[in-house]
């Protein structure tokens, strides 16, 4: 390996560290603090009655402060690795599933920082660093050979484009990922309504706003992706099934867009539609398993 | 004659009924959101069958679920993104994206922006939150003034109207935020029709397969044919291909009129075709002779085949008509290291394995075959093949779109839509300033957001920040919980919250 290739790897190593410390102390700060509660009661005849009650409290303050910090050393961190990368590779983070997902990870990280910061919420942390933890998992076991820097066959050689069409699709998966979260999080208080997690209302809100955020991007993704299959293929649209499995997702978030504003459909219902779409991200993302197709060449 | 017309008359009124009522029911089934969600969730629905269709999916579920296979037969033959449902679906989602998308919202969302409601109750505002209080030691009016002035300030148009001796207040940012929807829902029928478009008047070779010194007929009546100069590779030490282009010539009526190099992502254009680099193979040239020494074929055959004889190697095969058999020929082992067992033929370098099949040779028996070295020839069962040399041929795709600027332009008006209705949301203040008891003014302003957190976020803030403005008081109205917002029945006022 090449020293930016190496350094990239050594950041990318580092941040996984952060990432995983981050999902249990945002875990940590989320769940609260169980609190058992017994009392021995003495009755007027003589009797003692024994009773039990658990407390549930706000989730430890520094926990969620040190989850915050984690979280922003890992971004940093992953952003590092992604720019050696580029400069190893002298193009966009694109060529593999290994590029790309490291891409991914810092997208989903910076993401996410936007989010707890604008709605001053740590919770949603415990259901997101999870999955970027999940993501660094995944591109761990992934062969050791993408990981050098490799030659890149001519279809995928057009890089403005393909830079483009790449860095909006990892950040409308990454907002799709805070929506789903926003889903999760919606659900458990719907049902349960806890008093340290946020407000129903404003979990809805992040959901939308994530989506609002997610579906433009998500439509420039096949835009810019047509674009450049006609310059290189000279048919925009071929019903290709990564393209399709993309146009499938939007229109998910599409039916989520109308739901929301239904009545009998707000609230859970709609949260569900959030949590197929982000099922349907994630099919698309590991599409490259399933299919065949003119997106398979980008080993794995 | 009076009594003949009456009941025609009737009749005719009795069917105008009917039909209304039809037009009527039609035009509200395109204006449900409800359909519209069942008919979008249709098309994803297709568009997963077909695309699944294409995945190792429907294999596993036929292997893994009894009694499945006969669906996952039919599953497989089912091309979906051709096929009439489809197009069926996509034409109902384009007429309710119309019509319920945008003609029916039109009128209301005109009112928002041209002449919004501006009189409220005091029911509706006391049942709202967040809301505040507004307390000044002037006249309504001057709190209206200072009001408007401080709204304005922050991008609110404000409208107010005398009603007795109160005054009612409308204000609203970002009214003309939502008619990005317009070009949003516009924009996917217009995407629709590009493709309706290329479809129609376009046309796309797939399999342009021209060898070096070799020219092909483009047809579809452009009259053009292309013509392969040369083809050249380069490659990377671990074999991958670096780059390759082919140096072409495109000719009208046999007439040369451009030339040029195209790369993959680098086509070239002529009049209406654009010829693309797609990939490129092994050729032979041969010339194939009769027993009477007529010459049959001379050609570059590009060897685009597998056979089963070894499927690591390129293979041509072409028919001999003239002489009722067909031509195989199968070059060199091109991965010597997959499968070694499966080369059976054992062709080097230079050489080709040449076989000719006459369809009159009975069922079972091996047809004559031979090993030959370049600039040789053979003779087999009469017909004599000779291998001039190797070449190289390239595949490239002829393609006319025209619907590819009426994408563009819809992609752009799609994106832009959408950024305009998510990124600059309508924000709606109401109130009443009414003359205080003791000679001041009073009043109570509150959003139209219910269901909307933002909206009452940002409404809060925009409190905070007129709290300084001194020509009033302004304090957040308090006793009600947030969950008032969302309890209120909606009245006539709050019903302009949502245009459709
Ligand atoms: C049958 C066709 C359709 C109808 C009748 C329809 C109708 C509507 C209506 C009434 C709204 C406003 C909702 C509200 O704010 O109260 C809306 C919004 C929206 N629709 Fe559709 N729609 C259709 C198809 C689609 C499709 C296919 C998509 C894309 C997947 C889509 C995406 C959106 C989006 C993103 C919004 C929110 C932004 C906006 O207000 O424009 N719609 N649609």
């Amino acid at each position: 390996m090449e020293g930016l290739v190496k350094l990239s790897f050594y950041c990318f190593t580092a941040a996984s560290v952060a990432m995983f410390a981050a999902s249990l102390a945002y875990i940590f700060h989320a769940v609260g603090r169980v609190r058992v509660e017994r009392q021995v009661l003495a009755t007027s005849t003589g009797e003692t009655v024994t009773s039990t009650h658990a407390s549930f409290d706000r989730g430890s303050e520094s926990a969620g402060r040190w989850a915050t910090m984690l979280t922003a050393f890992a971004a940093v961190l992953s952003f590092f690795s992604v720019v050696a990368r580029i400069g190893a590779t002298k193009r966009g983070p694109y060529s593999n599933m290994y590029e790309f997902s490291l891409a991914f990870v810092f997208a989903i990280l910076v993401m996410y920082l936007i989010f707890e910061r604008k709605y001053a919420t740590r919770q949603l942390g415990a259901i997101v660093l999870p999955i970027a933890s999940g993501m660094a998992i995944y591109i761990w076991s992934l062969p050791n050979s993408l990981r050098e820097s490799t030659e890149l066959i001519p279809a995928l050689q057009n890089n403005l484009m393909m830079t483009a069409h790449v860095s909006a699709a990892i950040f409308a998966y990454a907002t799709f990922a805070v929506s789903f979260a926003a889903a999760v999080l919606y659900l458990v208080q719907d049902r349960k309504n806890l008093s340290w997690l946020p407000k129903k209302e404003m979990l809805d809100d992040i959901g939308y706003r994530a989506v609002t955020i997610g579906f433009p991007l998500l439509a420039l993704v096949l835009i810019l992706g047509s674009v450049w299959a006609h310059d290189a293929w000279g048919s925009y649209w071929s019903w290709d099934p990564k393209e399709t499995a993309a146009l499938v997702t939007w229109l998910i978030y599409g039916i989520y867009l109308h739901t929301r504003t239904l009545r009998g459909w707000r609230g859970s219902p709609s949260a569900i539609v959030l949590l197929i779409g982000f099922a349907a991200v994630i099919f698309t993302y590991y599409g490259n398993y399933f299919f065949g197709g003119l997106h398979a060449y980008g080993g794995v | 004659m009076d009594e003949q017309l009456a009941p025609a008359a009737k009749r005719a009124a009795r069917e105008r009924n009917a039909f209304d009522m039809v037009v009527d029911r039609v035009w509200r089934f395109f204006c449900s959101t409800r359909v519209a969600v069942a008919e979008i969730a249709w098309v994803a629905l297709l568009v997963l069958i077909g695309t699944l269709r294409q995945s190792s999916v429907p294999h596993w579920i036929g292997d893994n679920i009894p009694g499945t296979k006969g669906i996952v037969i039919r599953w497989l033959d089912w091309d979906v993104f051709h096929s009439f449902i489809f197009m069926i679906s996509l034409a109902v989602l384009s007429v309710g994206i119309f019509i319920g998308g945008m003609l029916n919202r039109m009128p209301g969302m005109w009112q928002t922006i041209r002449n919004p409601t501006i009189r409220t109750t005091r029911g509706f505002l006391n049942g709202v939150t967040p809301a505040a209080t507004v307390a000044a030691g002037t006249t309504p009016d001057g709190v209206i003034e200072a009001i408007t002035a401080a709204l304005k300030k922050k991008r609110y148009r404000v409208f107010t109207e005398k009603v007795g001796d109160a005054t009612h207040l409308y204000a609203d940012k970002n009214s003309l935020g939502q008619l990005g929807t317009y070009p949003f829902h516009l924009a996917m029928i217009i995407i629709l029709a590009g493709g309706i478009v290329t479809a129609q008047w376009g046309f796309r070779e797939l399999q342009f397969i021209v060898p070096e010194g070799g020219r092909l007929d483009v047809g579809h009546g452009t009259g053009l044919s292309v013509e392969l100069v040369q083809f050249v590779d380069t490659y990377a030490q671990t074999g991958v291909p670096e780059d390759y282009r082919s140096d072409i010539v495109i000719l009208k009526d046999g007439e040369p009129v451009k030339s040029g190099s195209i790369t993959v992502n680098h086509p070239l254009s002529y009049e209406n075709a654009t010829v693309y680099q797609s990939s490129f193979g092994q050729a032979v040239q041969v010339r194939v002779t009769d027993a009477n020494g007529n010459v049959i074929l001379e050609d570059a055959l590009p060897m685009m085949y597998q056979s089963l004889l070894n499927p690591d190697a390129p293979a041509a095969r072409i028919d001999l008509l003239p002489v009722n058999a067909s031509l195989v020929i199968i070059g060199p082992d091109s991965n010597p290291f997959n499968q070694p067992e499966l080369d059976t033929l054992n062709v080097r370098s230079g050489e080709m394995w040449v076989q000719v099949r006459s369809n009159d040779l009975p069922a079972g028996t091996m047809p004559p075959a031979a090993i030959v070295a370049q600039g040789h020839a053979v003779t087999l069962d009469g017909v004599t093949v000779e291998f001039i040399r190797e070449k190289r041929f390239s595949l490239m795709q002829v393609a006319y779109n025209p619907g590819i600027p009426i994408f563009i332009f819809g992609g752009i008006m799609l994106v832009a839509g959408l950024a305009a209705v998510f990124y600059f949301p309508l924000r709606r203040i109401r109130g009443i300033i009414e003359p205080a008891p003791d000679g001041g003014a009073t009043g109570l302003i509150a959003p139209l957001a219910k269901r909307d957190w933002s909206g009452q976020q940002d409404f809060e803030h925009l409190m905070e920040q007129l709290k300084a403005e001194p020509a009033f008081t302004i304090e957040p109205k308090i006793g009600k919980d947030a969950e008032a917002n969302s309890a209120t029945p909606e009245t006539d006022v709050s019903n302009d919250e949502g245009t459709a």
